[in-house]
Order: structure tokens, then C-alpha cells, then sequence
């Protein structure tokens, strides 16, 4: 194991919030920073929605009232990082923490290395929940039980369509975007149940994908199971009623990656995972920060950006 | 010296999937029992779950020819693989039983058959818990059964004792039963390595293919699959658990019923390991064995399972319900306190075959001569696989005339390089054949990394679903349940192998990723 490099401040994660942290960082001449994301790719999850023809634009650009596709959202903040001196690790999961000396051990191509740091900033993002988090959604472990993100990476990346009879469970912006990703790809108008009684995506929101779809919205489902055998055939409810399909997709309702926050012993709510956060998104241990989805809740590309590069300013004040 | 990697032996034995063209490489598939050679098998198993990979394996050790089959796309897929692993001690058996003697052999046996085999294996004994003043009372019998089962290294503790033992335990606990011999096994690994040593020895496996008929014959019986292919054998061994009572039909075996029970299991993130050090067991009622919490050998908690008898063939045997979820938290949180705090990343359900004439059901020429039925393994099946083999590899000698000669050839271990990935890691055992790709980690939760798919895909067995590379290498088994790591995954079995994405699978036919009839459209 190579004993590490010394850095002002190390950024875990290389999408939006990462690299809005950096350039913030890199605004302020605050160096040598080093970003680490555990993907082959900077841009976080807007780069898995691929620029196609007829597709679906998500990741608006509201700012200017255009509608643009993630990956060149998240393209245009990549090019912004390679403008600074901020050095990029890819491939590179972070395995432990010591938080009190930011010792940070890492894994990647080259094996295992060790680096430390002045300051860290958590930008790890977060991820659709799963049927178990739910608890209301049980059933089968069938295949074609799918998050939105398998949406984007059968689509965008294979030309696959997950599934020509989806049903959709959830009913926040991703699940309408997946909605409507599925609906362009030529998938029947999907069935859309949640255990709201009412969807939780925006009117705004609901109105912009209705260029695309108008799913068939079942809401109150209060206990549900995923039938099928070996591969989904829909969801039943408790109280008898069916949406039949060839595949489920479990859909938003983002649960923040604090994993490492908890393997680093920082003040994590659960089982919500939430970040218990201090002043200017501080972590319970000093020179610790988070940015971005990971602070939990949902929020656009752009939000996290900025919100990145506020984090940056709250390192530069600590350091 | 450490080597890292797959183990790659002389593979003696053949290997087929009973799969659609594209499925798998060509080479692999099943398309006549011509593959499969002219001369009829001394030994065909019906079932690959642990008990008869187990028997495989034994079998493996003699000059035999030997075919395991199962309907099933990999190794220890049905009942064997949604179980709580644990490996018993065999404290609670009923004395006196084929299972109590089982389990007292099997016991003695594993420590030295995980090390031989690189099953992962973690004695952390076991703790019953008495949570009322009545069940307080019932510790004294369940220390007198267990002695009676020869399991002698129990002993009651006090209150105060466990707490000590386990801090988070019920503020209820009146008392408990220490039992030592309890272990956490990786009941995924064992039907793995029990079948990559017997293929090595030269026992063919075919999977995929259910067998839908018997002819039988004077001398030699054939087994017909559902698809019509006719594999010769002299002698049978049903070992198809929950499919037992259909095969046995086929061949009018004897009367027996099975019943599928459901097991429901709540599996809790990592950062809950920490709440408990032993397996907690309840104290059983005369219906139940009741809600156990314990730590899982891959380093996550456990609490389950439900007990509910379901009709046979119902499709629901292995389905989770939100009622189920809910009454195994209830029961886990009788033993340990803050249970409800954790979060749960996965559930699942298991069915166990139940028997109504009994546990470890052994009939010798059943319904014809050289046919041995083998069924009712309902709970112990892991932990007594090894010593089942050889009480009916004993039987067959006695009551089947089957001779047995060694086979001088044959191997009785996997190498260090078999240890699977996430119990010893790439990087950080000394190993110095860990390459570039052991490092670009495709399975964050778990930490697993592109190099170990790659290396399961080539292990003896060559996995080929996605179910099949996830019990082999932890991919896609943590919290995010694949969110990060499903395609991914799937890109790298697609490069490694050549099967297209599209055809790719969950666990065989009619589970593929996505709707299935498309034709892949790079990006």
C-alpha cells in the first residue's frame, strides 16, 4: 500500500456537487484538491441520461428556460473542472475513514492507497429506494424489478426497453421522468401506483412530461406484492386489485449515500440515513462537509452544483 | 504465497445448459444426450441443491459415473439458497433421530471440510433467549435435549451474563441457553464447492433440464426431461426437495406429502452487525421455531423466519408479504433491542421442504429397484449435507449393491484461489496476482470489483445468470440492491462471454433483464 499523498482537500464524488465543490475550491486558489469518484466517469447520475433523438430531456435547465439532456449538463461541469488543477481519481472507491485525521484509504486500478486532507467534502450523492425500504412493497424477487437509473442505462446506452408493459411505482419527478423515458421508447402508457393518494411530483413537473405520457395513476395503495415467477408480471394489491405488466420499475424516493458517513462515525439518522447536518452543511466531525443530494432530499443538477460550490466557500472559511 | 483469482482445475467431468440458442456459449449448451456419452450412469442425482451437490461430491471420490441434474440454471438454487445458513450444533433435534445423528456427525465435520472446500465459516455460538418467566422455565429442558443429542458444551446463562454477552439483548431477558456449536455458514458456497470439486472428479452436471418422466427398466431406468431427451441410469437419487413428490410419481414411489413452508427473512445493512455477537435464538413454541436474529457470514443482520405452510406448487412459497416483514420485526424486537432502528436493505423468502411423514425421509429401491427417494430435508439440510452424503452413499452400498472403488485421481479440496473475493480481498491478503481490474470496484455496497466477475465467469461451474455470479461474488447483494451495479454488471458478462445483453437473465429462461425478443442497438 503506497502511504499517501497530502491534499488541502479531498471531494468524495465526481458529479454535480463534486465538481461544483471543486471549481469553487479551485475558485478561491484553495490547493492541491484531489476528487474521487468510484465510477469511470465524472458527471454523476445527469451523465447516464444520454442526448437521443425523440428522447426524453430531463435535467432542465431552468435558469435559461432551455430544456437540455443530462449528459451535456453534466458535460459542460466537466468541462468546468478541467479548467482547474484539481486531481481526478476514477475508478476509486473510498474503503475506510479515519475522520479525525481525514485519513482517507482508497481502492482503484493501482490497488490500495492511503491519502489525507486538510478538509473533506461528502458528495456522494444518493440513489433510488429499494422495494424493502419501502415496506409497503413486498412479493416476488422476480427479474425486470427495475430502478430508474436501469431505465436510462437499458435505453440510453443499449437500446433496450426494460419493459413493454411497465408499472411504475412512485410518482415524484423520476418516477415521471422514467414514465416518460419508457412511453418514448414505445412502451404501452404506463400504470403509475404509489402509496400517496395523490401523485408527489409537482403540477409543473407532471405538465412538462405530458408531451409524453399521461400514466394510468392508481394512489392510497397502502401494502402491495410484485407477482411473477421469474420475471415480474405486476403488482397486486393487499386488498385484491391487480396492475398486470412485464415489469416493475421501483421509482425515486432518493435515500442519500451516507454510508460512508456512517463508516466514518458522523451523526447519521436511521434508518433514514439521514446526515444530521451543523451550520453550513457541516458533518458532526470538524472539517468534515456534505454536498449535494447526499444532504438528502431531491434536487436538480444545477442545485447541486451551486450547492457545491456554497460547500467550497464553507471549506474556505474552516481552512 | 496468496494467490487471488478463480481456481481453474483439470476439469474432468462435463458441464451443459439446457438453454434457447444465445443463452450461453454454444459449447455449454444442451441440445442431446449424446453430449453427455453413450454408457448410462451408474448414479444420476435429480436436484443440485446442497444435499445433492453434496452427494456429488462424495460420490466424486470413487470411480463412478455420475450425473447431477437439476431444472434449475445454477447449483443450490432452490430451497438451499433462502435459508437462514446457519451451520446447528444440533442441540434442539429430537434425540434419537436420523437428524439428531446426522447433525452430530456433520458437526464434527465442518470445521475441516469449510477449510478443505474455502467455505466461509464463522463459529460465533449461539445464545437462546428466554424473554418471559415461562420460557425461563423451558432453558433446564432445552439443556437436557440437547445433551441428549450429545451436544454437551451448552450451558445456561443468567441475565446478567448475556447482557454482558450482548448489550443490545431485550431488557426482557429473564435467561438463556448458551450454545457454542452454533456457526454462520455461506450456504450459497457450500452447494458451490461441493459441485465444482465433483465436476472436477468427473460427475456431470446438466442444468436446466427438468425431468418429467421415468422409464422405468430392469437393470437400467432412463429419466426423461420435459423437452424429451432420455438420460440412462442404473440408479436413481431423488433429491429434487420440493419437486421430490412429482419425480417420485414418475416412478410410483412411495406415499409421502410435501409441503412447501414459507420462511420470510429481513436481511439489515452492515452498520447493524454491530448490534448483536452471537445467533439469538427464541425459545420454540410447540407451532414454531420462532424468530431468530443473527449476524450473516457476509457481515450482515439477519431476523427471520416466518413459518407458513402453503400448498404445494403455489407460487407464493417463496414470495415476502408486507404482513410477514411486519411480524418478524415484531419477534426480532422481542430479543433485541433497537431492531426497528435499522434499516433493512433486502427480504426474501425461502421454502422449506416439508414433509408430513417426517424429516429425512430415506426409502431404498423405492417403487423399482436402484431408486432411492430422499426427502422431508426441511431445516438442516446445510449443516447435514456432508454427513447425508455418506449415511446414503452407506445405504446404496447395502441396499442398491452399489460397489464402490476409489478413484485415485480425485481431488478433496479447493485451492486458496478459491476463496471468494469478499472474504479474502484482492488487495489487502498479500496477493500478488491481483490485477488492474481487481481494483475498479463495479459493486460499490459490497465493494466487489470487476476482476472478481470475471473470475467467477470462468470459475469450474461458469455461472451465467445474474442470480448465479451474485451468490458467487456478493455483487449486487447490497443495499442498493443493484441500483449502481445491475447494467454494469451485465455489460461486463456480456463482454466476457459474448452473450448478448438482451439475452441475458436473472435465473435462466423467461427472466431476462429486459422484455424479452429485442435485438441490442449500441449506443
Amino acid at each position: 500500500m503506497s502511504i499517501g499523498q497530502h491534499f488541502k482537500v479531498a471531494i468524495i464524488g465526481g458529479g454535480p456537487a463534486g465538481i461544483g465543490a471543486a471549481v469553487g475550491l479551485a475558485k478561491r486558489g484553495i490547493g492541491p484538491v484531489v476528487l474521487i469518484e468510484r465510477r469511470a466517469e465524472l458527471g454523476g447520475t445527469p451523465m447516464g441520461y444520454r442526448k437521443k433523438p425523440g428522447g426524453v430531456p430531463t435535467f432542465v435547465e431552468w435558469t435559461r428556460g432551455r430544456m437540455v439532456f443530462g449528459e451535456e449538463l453534466a458535460g459542460r461541469m466537466v468541462q468546468r473542472l478541467a479548467k482547474t488543477d484539481t486531481a481526478i481519481r476514477l475508478s476509486t472507491q473510498v474503503t475506510k475513514i479515519v475522520p479525525a485525521e481525514k485519513r482517507l484509504t482508497l481502492l482503484g486500478p493501482e490497488g490500495v492507497c492511503e491519502l489525507t486532507a486538510d478538509a473533506v467534502v461528502l458528495a456522494a450523492g444518493a440513489r433510488e429506494q429499494t422495494p424493502a425500504e419501502k415496506g409497503w412493497l413486498a412479493g416476488a424477487r422476480t427479474a425486470r424489478v427495475s430502478f430508474t437509473r436501469h431505465v436510462t442505462g437499458w435505453l440510453d446506452n443499449h437500446g433496450l426497453l426494460p419493459a413493454r408493459k411497465p408499472v411504475v411505482v412512485g410518482s415524484d419527478l423520476i418516477a415521471f421522468s422514467a414514465a416518460a423515458k419508457l412511453r418514448a421508447a414505445g412502451s404501452d402508457e404506463p400504470v403509475m401506483i404509489d402509496r400517496r393518494q395523490r401523485p408527489s411530483s409537482g403540477l409543473f413537473e407532471r405538465l412538462f412530461f405530458r408531451r409524453w405520457t399521461r400514466p394510468d395513476w392508481s394512489g392510497g395503495v397502502t401494502a402491495a406484492e410484485i407477482m411473477g415467477d421469474r420475471a415480474a408480471t405486476g403488482v397486486q394489491s393487499s386488498d385484491g386489485q391487480e396492475w398486470p405488466g412485464d415489469g416493475v420499475m421501483v421509482c425515486g424516493e432518493l435515500v442519500p449515500n451516507t454510508e460512508l458517513a456512517l463508516l466514518a462515525g458522523m451523526a447519521v439518522e436511521l434508518p433514514s440515513r439521514q446526515l444530521q447536518l451543523a451550520r453550513s452543511q457541516a458533518l458532526s466531525q470538524p472539517g468534515w462537509f456534505a454536498a449535494g443530494n447526499v444532504i438528502g432530499g431531491f434536487h436538480g443538477a444545477q442545485w447541486c452544483y451551486f450547492n457545491g460550490r456554497r460547500v467550497a466557500r464553507a471549506v474556505a472559511r474552516f481552512l | 504465497m496468496t494467490q487471488f483469482g478463480t481456481w481453474q482445475p483439470t476439469v474432468r467431468g462435463r458441464l451443459f445448459y439446457n438453454w434457447p440458442r444465445g443463452a450461453c456459449e454454444e459449447p455449454l449448451r444442451f441440445t442431446s444426450a449424446g453430449q453427455l456419452g453413450s454408457e448410462p450412469y451408474d448414479v444420476v442425482i435429480v436436484g443440485a441443491g446442497v444435499v445433492g451437490c453434496a452427494l456429488a461430491y462424495r460420490l466424486s471420490m470413487f470411480d463412478l459415473r455420475v450425473l447431477l441434474v437439476d431444472r434449475l440454471h445454477d447449483v443450490g438454487e432452490g430451497t438451499s439458497k433462502a435459508n437462514s445458513a446457519l451451520i446447528h450444533s444440533g442441540y434442539d433435534a429430537k434425540p434419537g433421530t436420523l437428524e439428531s445423528e446426522l447433525l452430530h456427525e456433520a458437526e464434527a465435520d465442518w470445521p475441516d471440510l469449510a477449510a478443505r472446500l474455502k467455505i466461509p465459516l464463522d463459529p460465533v455460538g449461539g445464545i437462546m433467549m428466554a424473554v418471559t418467566d415461562e420460557q425461563e422455565r423451558q432453558l433446564e429442558a432445552a439443556k437436557k435435549n440437547a445433551h441428549a443429542n450429545r451436544v454437551t458444551d451448552v450451558r445456561i446463562l443468567s441475565a446478567a451474563e448475556i447482557r454482558e454477552r450482548e448489550p443490545n439483548a431485550s431488557p426482557d431477558v429473564r435467561g438463556g441457553l448458551l450454545v457454542p456449536g452454533e456457526s454462520l455458514g455461506d450456504s450459497f458456497m457450500a452447494s458451490i464447492a461441493y459441485a465444482e470439486i465433483a465436476l472436477a472428479n468427473g460427475v456431470d452436471i446438466l442444468l436446466g433440464a427438468d425431468i418429467a418422466g421415468v422409464e422405468l427398466g430392469q437393470a437400467l431406468h432412463h429419466l426423461v426431461t420435459a423437452d424429451g431427451h432420455r438420460l440412462p441410469a442404473r440408479r436413481i437419487v431423488n433429491a429434487a426437495g420440493l419437486g421430490s413428490r412429482r419425480l417420485a410419481d414418475g416412478y410410483g414411489g412411495g406415499a409421502f406429502d410435501i409441503n412447501p413452508r414459507r420462511g420470510q427473512f429481513l436481511l439489515f445493512d452492515k452498520s447493524a452487525r454491530s448490534l448483536v455477537q452471537h445467533i439469538l435464538l427464541p425459545v420454540p413454541t410447540a407451532h414454531t421455531k420462532g424468530v431468530l436474529v443473527s449476524p450473516t457470514i457476509f457481515g450482515n443482520l439477519l431476523a427471520g423466519p416466518t413459518a407458513e405452510d402453503l400448498p404445494l406448487d403455489d407460487p407464493a412459497a417463496t414470495h415476502t408479504t408486507v404482513e410477514g416483514i411486519g411480524r418478524i420485526m415484531e419477534g426480532g424486537s422481542r430479543l433485541v433491542e433497537g431492531l426497528a432502528r435499522q434499516p433493512i436493505i433486502a427480504t426474501y423468502a425461502g421454502a422449506r421442504c416439508a414433509c408430513s411423514q417426517g424429516s429425512y425421509v430415506i426409502r431404498y429401491n423405492d417403487g423399482a429397484p436402484g431408486v432411492v427417494t430422499l426427502t422431508g430435508v426441511r431445516s438442516t439440510g446445510l449443516t447435514a449435507s456432508i454427513s447425508l452424503a455418506r449415511h446414503l452413499i452407506d445405504g446404496m452400498q447395502k441396499e442398491l449393491g452399489l460397489e464402490l472403488s476409489p478413484d485415485t485421481a480425485a481431488i478433496d479440496a479447493r485451492p486458496e484461489s478459491a476463496w471468494p473475493g469478499w472474504w479474502r480481498r484482492p488487495f489487502e491478503n498479500g496477493a500478488t496476482n491481483a490485477r488492474a481490474d481487481h481494483g475498479c470496484v463495479t459493486c460499490f455496497c459490497e465493494v466487489i470489483s470487476e476482476g472478481e466477475i470475471r473470475d467467477a465467469l470462468d470459475s469450474p461451474l461458469k455461472p451465467r445468470t445474474m442470480d448465479a455470479l451474485k451468490r458467487r461474488t456478493r455483487a449486487l447483494t447490497g443495499r442498493c440492491q443493484g441500483f449502481d451495479c445491475q447494467v454494469p454488471l451485465a455489460e461486463i458478462v456480456s463482454g466476457h462471454t459474448g452473450i448478448g445483453i438482451a439475452q441475458l437473465t436473472k435465473n435462466g429462461p423467461g427472466s431476462e433483464l429486459v422484455a424479452p425478443g429485442q435485438a441490442e442497438v449500441p449506443a
